[in-house]
């Protein structure tokens, strides 16, 4: 049984945290401790703390060139997903009638309808949420978390205006407060599809709320949004029927 | 000081393939030196940078320069999938095709001139490891450059297992308030 009490304590946590970060920590004990790191944070962000520092160590290694085929398939494989990510120029029209984003909407209301007259238990196989303008409240974009290809798919309805020294960035607000997570940013029109992992798609059960924020350009994401909140909207999980 | 690093990354978020190459140019040699010494396997190294920069290119976007400098946290996104490969792969020391050189790398007696490319972050980690013990702090790089397991430490350095396990133990103990 894991006695959470004693990973509270900071002189147990810390050398706990230290131990895993410089390998130290081998076999159950480690995988123990991931289990723990997954849903508390104050781990997660010592053990980071750590392996910031650790890190350093690398610039004592010396050079080791790759061979020319890793970017070549590192090339390969951003090619590949540009498309997905790359904004698509549409006519206005084409946007606020785009068959493919109403379809996935309808699926999500649905669905929606469904998970409140016959709830589910077990493990959500996916999670969606519709966004709506966080003041005029109409439906700007569908987002879908699916487990079996590991992704997050927002498609945006309808074309926010954004001045051109800004961008948009997705958020996952966790359901009990607290700092949010930026996934990633998304084009202001058309699909963007953002990868995520194991850790990731475990955490959404945590997470509430979905937003959508204006960041300027010339700034890295902190731990909230710092530009005004565009889109909104709850997360629904999807369990198998 | 400027990270270059930082900004790059910045571009790579907003999918400036560009940037990411120069990105891979300069930070994949030091990159990969880790992951060869984790996985002592040329392919496996290759591979695990390969799916490495994958992940870089992916969350760019998520990088926050307050949590630190642009290559600690690209290192530590390569350092773990050579983690989780090694553990999946168990590979032992004895199947490895290469042979490394130790700890000779990261001597303590680095010329003045090496230590000038150093960052002040890793000078002020090497003035922490300076001050332990010296079996405590080659069993501590060993574990963070080799990732060996504590057994393994103890046949290589031919000492007793519960010596190797106090040595890493107490090292971190005295690293601690150093790092803090």
């Amino acid at each position: 049984m894991l006695d959470i009490k004693r990973y509270q304590n900071p002189e147990v946590f810390e050398q706990l945290a230290i131990e895993y970060v410089v390998g130290a920590l081998h076999g159950r004990a480690r995988k123990r401790f991931e289990v723990l790191m997954a849903t508390h944070f104050y781990l997660q962000a010592t053990v980071e703390a750590y392996e910031h520092k650790f890190a350093h160590l690398v610039e004592l290694l010396p050079d080791e060139k790759p061979s020319d085929q890793v970017w070549k398939n590192l090339e390969a494989h951003i090619n590949v997903n540009a498309p997905s990510i790359k904004e698509e120029q549409r006519s206005w029209w084409h946007s606020l009638f785009n068959i493919k984003s109403y379809a996935l909407l309808a699926s999500v209301l649905i669905l929606s309808a469904v998970m409140l007259f016959n709830p589910m238990t077990g493990s959500p196989v996916a999670y969606t949420a519709v966004l709506s303008s966080h003041t005029t409240h109409t439906t700007m974009a569908v987002t879908r978390i699916s487990q079996a290809d590991m992704n997050i798919t927002i498609d945006m309805m309808k074309q926010p205006d954004i001045p051109d020294n800004m961008h948009l960035a997705l958020w996952c607000h966790p359901k009990g407060g607290g700092k949010a997570v930026m996934m990633g940013m998304i084009a202001k029109s058309g699909e963007t599809v953002i990868r995520i992992d194991k850790a990731e798609w475990k955490n959404f059960k945590n997470v509430g709320l979905l937003t959508v924020s204006l960041e300027p350009k010339d700034s890295i994401a902190g731990d909230q949004p710092s530009g005004k909140i565009l889109l909104e909207g709850q997360l629904t999980s999807i369990h198998e029927t | 000081m400027e990270d270059k690093y930082a900004d790059l990354l910045q571009q790579c978020a907003m999918r400036d393939q560009m940037a990411f190459k120069q990105l891979y140019e300069e930070t994949s040699p030091k990159l990969l030196s880790l992951c060869l010494r984790l996985l002592q396997n040329k392919q496996l190294a290759e591979d695990v940078l390969q799916e490495g920069f994958i992940k870089i290119w992916e969350k760019a976007g998520t990088y926050a320069p307050s949590k630190g400098k642009a290559m600690t946290w690209m290192a530590t996104v390569v350092r773990n999938k050579a983690l989780d490969k090694l553990r999946s792969l168990k590979t032992k020391a004895s199947e490895t095709e290469i042979q490394y050189e130790g700890l000779e790398f990261a001597s303590a007696d680095l010329e003045p001139d090496s230590l000038e490319n150093l960052s002040q972050d890793m000078q002020g980690l090497m003035e922490c490891l300076k001050r332990l013990k010296p079996a405590q702090r080659e069993c501590i790089l060993l574990s963070y450059y080799y990732g060996h397991t504590h057994q393994e430490l103890s046949d290589k350095l031919d000492k007793p297992l519960g010596t190797v396990k106090a040595w890493i133990r107490r090292g971190l103990e005295d690293l601690r308030p150093c790092l803090t």
